[in-house]
């Protein structure tokens, strides 16, 4: 008896060993979770003071990934002041490669590249996301520690901690909260350079829409000031028919 | 306002109500965009006179369906010091046609070439209009002209042909009405409106992972007036022209550099290097240096463009200043944009000139303070 126990007791430490999962293993994940070759959806931004006073943005995306690369272009559509304004990404996962990055004014007529480095740690028009917050980040941006595993919201998540390798981040470090279930980052703390909590995401709504797990609302808050800025998701829409020259200057230019 | 004005309104609003219904039935898209706002500036030194005040109502409309439509953008403008100014404005309108891989755009229309930031160097076609000088905003500085333009793209690269069949000229104040004025001058004459003196060219432009760049060449006229015997006229020039941007870390890197050969074979050069630092934190510094040289003849022009947004995006200062670097003559617009809700800006700014001679002495004393109030819908 007491040699089955042993020999169980093996048995699952063996299995334990073959599934463990490093902090990489479980942010690769995240990474790689299925979101078609292509992307559509409408996002509705409300940006809110502390005091309640909102401020409202809309915008429509669409993206392509080209390999491991992403090419996203996006316009506003509210309000008047910034209807038409229009940016092209076009996001490499290689580390250490700037992101390539434009944007189109319409009162200008006239669009400018801008610096794909300091976007990276730029706030997006006036949000609390940060256009990195906004794209995706090579995995190799970040030291990731697994922390511990534990319930929240009634789902099993994993508790990952994020060190940028570039110290001219935004933040010092960041604990996400991934659901198992889904391979999503359901809630995350963002620490600033004095290790103060700084920002923190909240995942609202997370649904499937046609198979791919969709964020279709979260928050952003920044606790310190008190700022916040909600994204709700519209009409997602994935694998849809995009032609390559949807993601070129000459596409920004034309509009909507 | 004139019946014919008022007609006309009403036929366009008319159209726009007809659209606005068939569009639900048919699938055409319809558009509408625009802005009231109101300025007024008053200039700090004795007199303290008005140097502008108007208020003006800016609509901008769009038609589409099948890849194609028509644009339409107008002003209706009362101006309090200028009469001339005021009434109904039509400055864009035109159709366009064309899918992912080409388009045609005919008709009223402001094109912009190059990568240079209110200074230019291939940025030729459209004009300016100086009747407040550079104290007004950019978009109202463009003249639109009448042109035919085809684009063909391919992915990373494009190709664009330019037809204006009646050139637009630099619009130069000369009422004593208006502060800004640089009359009295002689009449004006203008090329004749013939085949022979059309505007055309062309412009390959490349976009690519790291750079981007163009090449242009352009058959047109010196825009600016210049006193030929008694009358202010202009000359044909060919311009050939490239651009190019390059990004490094937190730096973009722009240049501009044309040769503009007159009909005699005499050559003007023109050279733009100009660098953009995005540290973050909502700063935007710009900085250009602009370079012409003929016949032995340098000018220089230097601008620097600095702004910040605070209390996200909500207000925003900034800073723009033209040096005329060879006479030491300054021009700088300081200007804080608040936004009070979605729809409604109120600016204030003070735009300074210094100058001892040079393209700003005329305006030495038009230093003025001004303020704004926009509600976009």
């Amino acid at each position: 008896m007491k040699r089955n126990i042993i020999l169980t007791a093996l048995f699952v430490a063996v299995a334990t060993l073959s599934n463990a999962q490093t902090g990489r293993d479980i942010a690769q994940r995240v990474k790689d979770r299925p979101d078609g070759d292509t992307r559509y959806a409408e996002m509705q931004l409300t940006l809110v003071k502390k005091n309640g006073d909102k401020r409202e943005r809309k915008m429509v995306s669409w993206a392509m990934d080209e390999g491991k690369d992403t090419k996203k272009i996006m316009f506003f559509t509210y309000p008047g002041d910034v209807k038409g304004t229009g940016f092209l990404t076009w996001d490499y996962d290689e580390t250490g490669k700037d992101d390539d990055k434009w944007l189109y004014l319409p009162a200008m007529k006239k669009t400018r590249r801008i610096s794909g480095a300091s976007s990276k740690t730029d706030y997006f028009m006036g949000t609390d996301f940060t256009y990195d917050d906004m794209g995706s980040r090579n995995v190799d941006e970040d030291t990731h520690t697994l922390l511990r595993e534990e319930m929240r919201d009634d789902h099993q998540c994993w508790v990952v901690e994020s060190v940028p390798v570039d110290t001219r981040e935004i933040y010092s470090r960041k604990v996400s909260w991934i659901r198992q279930d889904c391979d999503a980052a359901v809630y995350v703390e963002f620490y600033d350079k004095l290790n103060k909590l700084h920002r923190v995401m909240t995942v609202l709504d997370l649904q499937q829409v046609e198979g791919f797990w969709t964020i279709m609302k979260m928050e952003m808050k920044n606790v310190q000031n008190g700022h916040s800025t909600q994204i709700v998701v519209s009409n997602p829409r994935y694998d849809i028919e995009v032609d390559k020259n949807m993601f070129t200057v000459t596409k920004l230019e034309k509009g909507l | 306002m004139s019946t014919a004005l008022k007609s006309f309104l009403f036929g366009v609003a008319a159209v726009l109500c007809t659209a606005a219904t068939v569009s639900a039935q048919d699938g055409m898209d319809v558009s509408v965009k625009g802005f009231v706002d109101t300025y007024h500036a008053m200039r700090i030194e004795a007199p303290n006179d008005w140097m502008a005040s108007r208020s003006r109502v800016r609509g901008e409309f769009r038609l589409e369906k099948d890849g194609g439509g028509a644009f339409v953008s107008a002003n209706l403008i009362y101006n309090a010091l200028l009469s001339d100014q005021s009434g109904f404005q039509l400055r864009e309108a035109y159709l366009y046609w064309g899918n992912s891989d080409w388009d045609i755009r005919a008709g009223n229309q402001i094109i912009t070439w190059g990568v240079a930031d209110g200074l230019r160097v291939t940025d030729l076609i459209s004009p300016m209009d100086y009747t407040e000088f550079l104290a007004q905003d950019y978009d109202d500085i463009r003249v639109p002209v009448g042109a035919l333009r085809a684009r063909y793209i391919h992915n990373a690269w494009s190709l664009e042909a330019v037809l204006v069949p009646v050139p637009e000229f630099y619009k130069i104040p000369v009422d004593p009405a208006n502060p800004w004025s640089m009359g009295p001058l002689p009449p004006e004459v203008r090329p004749d409106k013939t085949i022979g003196n059309m505007e055309y060219g062309g412009r390959f432009s490349c976009f690519l992972g790291g750079v981007d760049f163009s090449l242009m060449a352009l058959r047109t006229w010196s825009k600016i007036p210049e006193i030929v015997d008694d009358h202010l006229g202009y000359h044909r020039i060919t311009a050939l022209g490239g651009d190019v941007s390059v990004p490094f870390g937190q730096l973009v890197f722009r240049g501009e550099l044309a040769d503009y050969i007159d009909d005699h074979g005499n050559h003007q050069g023109c050279a733009l290097a100009g660098l953009d630092w995005y540290p973050g934190a909502d700063w935007t510094l710009s900085a250009q240096f602009n370079q012409t040289y003929e016949s032995g003849v340098q000018a220089s022009l230097a601008t620097l463009r600095i702004s910040k947004a605070l209390f996200n995006n909500a207000l925003t200062l900034s800073t723009f200043a033209y040096a005329d670097v060879k006479d030491l003559g300054l021009f700088n617009r300081l200007s804080i944009d608040w936004a009070a809700t979605d729809q409604i800006h109120a600016l204030v700014g003070f735009d300074y000139f210094h100058a001892e001679d040079g393209m700003f002495k005329a305006y030495a004393d038009n230093s003025e303070i001004w303020l704004k109030l926009k509600y976009n819908f």
